[in-house]
């Protein structure tokens, strides 16, 4: 257990993926819950898309250094783009959605394809590069984490209002375009922080699988979302042990992005598997 | 009189886009009164309490919610909203919703004190659900969470309460729980809106009738106003049977 779960991470670069792993899966195991509480899976998914044509641009302006902000730039543009767009009802979030992440993809695509390392570079888009995680980056992730909790902290209320019943929310005066517009910026912003990491493929795990395994072992969402900021961790940590462990000692080489969401997957069916044992157990309680 | 009505439309009209929805909405409501907006589906009864509510601009005509604007009012309006627009899976308890109500008071960052507390749990009380608090709002049956939502009105202390079809698919027992409740707002001086189709409840609880079908075709104390022939008005071309206490609209 030792060996594979704390010896890799006394070499400096694998402790960096670590932190970075454990405060990526924290933050997005959180913000996780505000996208099931409204739903935005789709929107997630979409918004990972978007994000890669900054990304992209974001390199080839500056380098390595450049995709923070290229995403940042292209995340926060969707975030504005999605809330205008859905609030006209004409246009249903659906057809919005489809013609933004087609659009920004191809662009991404397009973007990739005149550079001479076109598949290293798409796979590294893609899939991210834990394992150069610099210190530089660390601080971003901290900055965003610390920015996103304390929103979150703040707006609870309103946020959970609006997710509920959403026209008693504006009925009792809260701004729902407002909300809605941090809320997808929210979103964007962990999209963007997690993107060099994991790569825009894998955020969506991440973002997705933590919130809906707490979901299931709870109905309350003081339980919820604690549970899922630490699956999220948990999924970061183990992850990327095993991948290390297995290409190390097993010869075996698992990318450490795709070994976080196998881990993820995972913990969400042992979720499941819990939360129906608590079931039978609590039925035959009461018939005993 | 004097005193200050609770709600005043002053020839109120609303358009979505080109096409108006109302017309002419002329009336009052006064403290401790209620008035059932009663009116075929499409007639704008939805429609007029989003425009008291200050959700919908409107296109004539001024609304006055307790001295001032709809939107400088809302401190003061509770809305009930229909249960099933809402998502039974929704992780919330039973009290947690009733304490939603309380939320503009509580603030953003204070923990809910006592006052809130009592409030949420006189409210649950008063609706017949208080054994309840800690179960998940979703499994709650439809009237039952019709009920729920009417406590966390009335755990806001409103002086104006909206009521959008409360009583669709209610059983007879919640629909007790939810008229003894009304009364009792009414008796601390509440003013009551609610839309119904139902013309037992509006002879029940509201002494004021508004009948609109895009315009107003009365408004006025229930028993004058809620006539035979005014009804068949409002309810326009169709052939109309009033059997019982319900309007039933024969498609041609
Ligand atoms: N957001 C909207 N945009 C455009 N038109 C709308 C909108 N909301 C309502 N309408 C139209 O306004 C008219 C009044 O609708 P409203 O929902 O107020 O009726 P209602 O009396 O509440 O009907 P019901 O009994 O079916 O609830 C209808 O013709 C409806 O199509
Ligand atoms: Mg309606």
């Amino acid at each position: 257990m030792y060996q594979t779960f704390i010896e890799p991470f006394t070499f400096p670069f694998m402790a960096r993926a670590l932190a970075e792993l454990i405060m990526l899966g924290a933050l997005a195991g959180t913000v996780g819950v505000l996208i099931l509480l409204r739903r935005l899976a789709f929107m997630t998914d979409a918004l990972t898309h978007t994000v890669f044509p900054g990304v992209v641009i974001g390199y080839l302006l500056t380098g390595e250094g450049g995709i923070f902000w290229g995403a940042l730039a292209a995340g926060g543009l969707t975030a504005v783009l999605l809330t205008l767009l859905t609030r006209n009802r004409a246009v249903t979030e659906d057809t919005a959605l489809a013609v933004l992440l087609t659009t920004f993809f191809a662009i991404g695509v397009v973007l990739v394809s005149r550079e001479s390392g076109y598949t290293t570079d798409l796979t590294a888009f893609l899939f991210g590069r834990i394992l150069t995680v610099t210190a530089q980056q660390l601080t971003q992730t901290l900055v965003v984490t610390l920015l996103v909790v304390a929103a979150l902290v703040i707006l609870r209320r309103p946020l959970t209002a609006r997710a509920f019943d959403p026209q008693g929310a504006q009925a009792a005066g809260y701004r729902i375009g407002l909300l809605d517009l941090i809320t997808n910026a929210i979103v964007a912003l962990v999209v963007v922080a997690s993107v060099r990491a994991v790569g825009t493929v894998l955020v969506i795990a991440l973002l997705i699988v933590p919130a809906a395994a707490a979901r299931a072992v709870s109905d309350r969402l003081t339980v919820i979302v604690p549970v899922a900021a630490l699956l999220g961790a948990l999924g970061g940590w183990a992850g990327l042990a095993i991948s290390y462990d297995a290409s190390l000692h097993h010869g075996l080489r698992l990318a450490s992005g795709g070994t976080v969401v196998l881990v993820l997957v995972g913990l969400y069916l042992g979720a499941l598997a819990a939360a129906a044992a608590g079931r039978r157990l609590r039925t035959v309680r009461r018939t005993a | 009189m004097g005193m200050t009505p609770a709600l005043d439309l002053d020839e109120v009209g609303v358009a979505y886009g080109a096409a108006p929805a109302l017309e002419n909405i002329d009336g009052t409501v006064a403290p401790g009164e209620a008035v059932a907006l009663i009116g075929p589906n499409g007639a704008g009864k939805s429609t007029l309490i989003k425009a008291i509510l200050g959700l919908v601009p409107l296109a004539s005509g001024r609304i006055t919610v307790l001295g001032s604007a709809p939107a400088g009012a809302r401190r003061h309006v509770a809305y009930v909203p229909q249960a099933d627009t809402l998502d039974p899976e929704f992780p919330i308890s039973v009290g947690q919703v009733v304490l939603m109500g309380r939320y503009r008071r509580i603030g953003w960052l204070r923990r809910p004190g006592a006052a809130d507390r009592q409030a949420a749990r006189q409210a649950l009380e008063q609706v017949g659900l208080a054994d309840r608090a800690r179960h998940r709002f979703g499994t709650l049956s439809g009237g039952q969470r019709q009920r729920v939502l009417l406590a966390r009105a009335i755990a806001a202390e409103p002086r104006l309460l909206l009521l959008d079809e409360p009583f669709n698919g209610v059983d007879a027992v919640s629909e007790q729980a939810l008229l003894a409740a009304i009364a009792a707002l009414k008796e601390g001086g509440a003013a009551v809106v609610v839309s119904t189709h139902d013309l037992a409840l509006a002879h029940l609880a509201c002494e004021e009738v508004c009948l609109l079908n895009r315009r107003q075709y009365g408004f006025g104390p229930t028993q004058t106003t809620l006539t035979p022939e005014r009804l068949r008005a409002t309810y326009g071309g169709h052939a109309l049977e009033l059997r019982g206490d319900r309007v039933i609209v024969a498609h041609s």
